[in-house]
């Protein structure tokens, strides 16, 4: 204990100085000192990227061939009923995989925001309520729903077989061919789809590498991290107590909170949020207590079984990660808040009356100056990387696959 | 107030020890399961101003008509939203009179001598069964507004819907030791620190609003079951519409009540999901001003 309290103790001290070497080297904004507690909690918001390791509940997570189905599937108009709705018409993505939109619109005007979908291999809830454990399974879901793409079992075989190389995949994937009767189709079609999506990862941030020069006491690269960022950062990790929720490399806890953002739903209905979430996993025959859960040992289903719903979690929604926000507005589970400057308005103006007193104790107004609430979004737009992320290359064929005329150089797809 | 039979010569103490022993032996060995219908006295609905926009009178009282209640106790910021559904209909609400004449006042409120000529002039234009709900904690309980509270509502010979801690429900039975208080979520507090205060205050009664460890998935909790084996009079169960959002949650929690109701013998049960409301707020409002 006491060794690795001194080594602790010695860590610390060495990324104080660190610290306080790059905010010497910094010049002008020096006014800034992080305390160690500070400085483990920076630490505690990386490495990034997370190391990436296969869904258990997927036995094609990190497959070749499904993460070329899935692909192609994920950008398919076919699958859905009237032939113009793909997975990609609301999750774009040049916006992050989202739509810019307040509320998604597939055939129909939807009621929640679209999430994007970089990093969604770390997620353990799935969509704004949680109504999903798996992400094969919440990838299903806007395929039948008859507001989103209203697709079905026959036309999704239909669609696979009318494509050569997207069945030729299917059946490398699954060692089966696609049949609209076998109960498994839609099911693979959305590991197919998940087994893709889990490839979206977003590069590092500026506060990634800030963090990770912390981390290795390179003091000139720490100091290129803007001081109106570092400012927002201490403010995240302070007064804000942000990190609480917004905790961890993905900075959120990947659970669930009422920041008191209204949830009716027009006409005269509201959406419950997590509430209405925990019915429907629990129900759900695609959830990982079901047949479907490729997880032998249902260790993957821990949560799941566990779950007991509560009353506060009506009008409970997802706490979001903040990493690629530059990418996703407009924000919160209805896509209300326009800005970033608006989401930090909304915590410094927070409406107590909102949140039952019992309830989120940790949430109070938190009273930012303008210059404070500048310094916050300096810092959230930090979790962002300032290049744009070329991520949607189509992953080449594997070989069996190919088209008999072309001689491709197989590259390695997926993980 | 408790129908059950106590050793009044033994005192209160040794009545709680009979009660539940009683409950045990006096019920009939097959417990029938709470009638699916079973009415329920709701004793925590807010009904303020963004409630009223949203979900105006006549639509509110749908939703608590259709959730089965048989009676709502109703509290609002301000208290305009009360009034209101009170008109509409004066056999399914119980009026409270919360001291906020606007959302935003849960804090400042008990330092603010201006409630007091507010509520005064409240009580004496409308008829209550309580004050509150009100949020108070610890030595605040002993400041000029509150102790004020504590007055009028002796005065009036009103309850008082209290959320705070059990400090603030001693230092209020201090000031009044014939205050009848209803608290508030039983305080948040753990079961048997809620049956300690339940035996040391004799009027201090107890809503489960905005609470899930008493019972999941329809089963009770064991250490709740003793407490309402203990005080089967003494708890309310209550929705706590503290936004507006939440009416739509009415129906549903009532459903959600009766199910671990159910779970209680079917006397208990009763009392718990409406009787002690009937009995101690009820008969308040159908008496003659």
């Amino acid at each position: 204990m006491t060794s690795r309290r001194t080594k602790g103790l010695r860590r610390r001290a060495g990324l104080a100085l660190a610290l306080l070497a790059v905010l010497a080297s910094a010049g002008a904004d020096v006014g800034i000192e992080l305390s160690a507690e500070e400085l483990d909690r920076i630490a505690s918001h990386g490495p990034w990227p997370l190391p990436w390791s296969a869904d258990p509940g997927n036995r094609v997570s990190g497959n070749a061939a499904a993460i070329f189905l899935g692909h192609g599937l994920f950008f398919d108009e076919a699958l859905s009923a009237n032939g113009k709705v793909a997975c990609a018409t609301c999750h774009n993505p040049a916006r992050g995989f989202q739509d810019s939109r307040n509320v998604a619109k597939g055939l129909a005007p939807g009621t929640r925001n679209t999430p994007g979908l970089f990093n969604v291999r770390h997620q353990r809830w799935f969509g704004w309520d949680g109504a999903h454990d798996n992400l094969w399974s919440s990838s299903l879901r806007p395929i039948l729903d008859p507001g989103e793409m209203g697709g079905s079992a026959a036309r999704s075989a239909r669609r696979l077989k009318a494509s050569p190389a997207l069945h030729c995949h299917y059946r490398a994937a699954f060692g089966k061919p696609a049949m609209a009767d076998d109960p498994e189709l839609l099911v693979n079609l959305a590991k197919g789809i998940a087994a893709w999506q889990e490839t979206l990862v977003s590069p590092p941030a500026p506060f990634d590498r800030f963090r990770d020069a912390l981390a290795r006491k390179d003091a000139s690269t720490a100091a290129e991290y803007p001081p109106a960022a570092r400012r927002g950062l201490r403010l995240f990790l302070g007064r804000g107590q942000c990190a609480t929720c917004h905790a961890g490399p993905m900075f959120s806890n990947g659970e669930f909170g009422d920041i008191g953002i209204p949830f009716f739903v027009k006409p005269g209905g509201v959406d419950p949020g997590r509430q209405g979430g925990i019915k429907r996993v629990q129900s759900n025959p695609y959830n990982l207590l079901g047949a479907f859960n490729d997880d032998v040992t249902r260790e993957n289903a821990t949560g799941t079984r566990h779950l007991r719903p509560e009353h506060r979690n009506f009008g409970e929604f997802k706490v979001p990660s903040l990493r690629n926000l530059r990418l996703t507005a407009p924000y919160m589970h209805n896509g209300s808040i326009a800005s970033l400057h608006d989401v930090v308005r909304h915590y410094s103006e927070l409406n107590e009356d909102r949140l039952h007193s019992d309830g989120e104790r940790i949430l109070k107004p938190l009273g930012l100056t303008a210059a404070e609430s500048k310094d916050l979004v300096a810092f959230l737009e930090s979790l962002s990387p300032t290049e744009p992320i070329s991520v949607a290359v189509k992953p080449m064929p594997i070989r069996d696959c190919l088209p008999a005329t072309r001689n491709s150089r197989i590259p390695a797809a997926g993980r | 107030m408790n129908r059950l039979p106590r050793g009044t010569a033994a005192g209160p103490a040794l009545a709680h020890l009979i009660a539940p022993l009683c409950l045990a032996l006096c019920l009939p060995a097959t417990v029938l399961a709470a009638d699916p219908t079973m009415p329920i006295f709701d004793a925590h609905i807010h009904y303020s101003h963004d409630a009223w926009e949203s979900t105006p009178p006549k639509t509110a009282i749908a939703i608590l008509r259709k959730a089965g209640l048989k009676r709502a106790m109703v509290s609002s910021s301000s208290d305009d939203g009360t009034q209101k559904l009170y008109a509409e209909a004066p056999d399914l609400v119980v009026p409270s009179l919360r001291p906020y004449r606007k959302r935003g006042e849960i804090s400042s409120w008990v330092r603010d001598e201006t409630v007091i000529a507010h509520v005064e002039e409240r009580l004496k234009k409308y008829r209550y069964a309580a004050i509150g709900e009100f949020h108070v904690y610890g030595a605040d309980a002993d400041l000029p507004v509150m102790r004020r509270m504590v007055q009028l509502a002796k005065q009036y010979k009103l309850w008082l819907h209290l959320h705070g801690d059990s400090d603030a429900v001693d230092r209020v039975m201090k000031q009044d030791p014939d205050a009848r208080i209803l608290w508030a979520h039983s305080g948040f507090d753990r079961p048997d620190v809620v049956r300690a205060m339940l035996r040391k205050h004799r009027r201090l009664h107890a809503d489960l609003a905005f609470r899930n460890d008493h019972a999941s998935g329809g089963k009770l909790d064991p250490a709740w079951r003793e407490a309402f084996l203990e005080f089967p009079d003494r708890f309310l169960v209550g929705t706590d519409t503290f936004t507006p959002e939440r009416w739509h949650y009415i129906v549903e929690h009532a459903e959600w009540s009766r199910g671990w109701l159910s779970d209680l013998p079917p006397e208990i049960a009763e009392r718990i999901g409406w009787r002690n409301g009937e009995a101690l707020f009820a008969s308040m409002m159908a008496k003659a001003p």
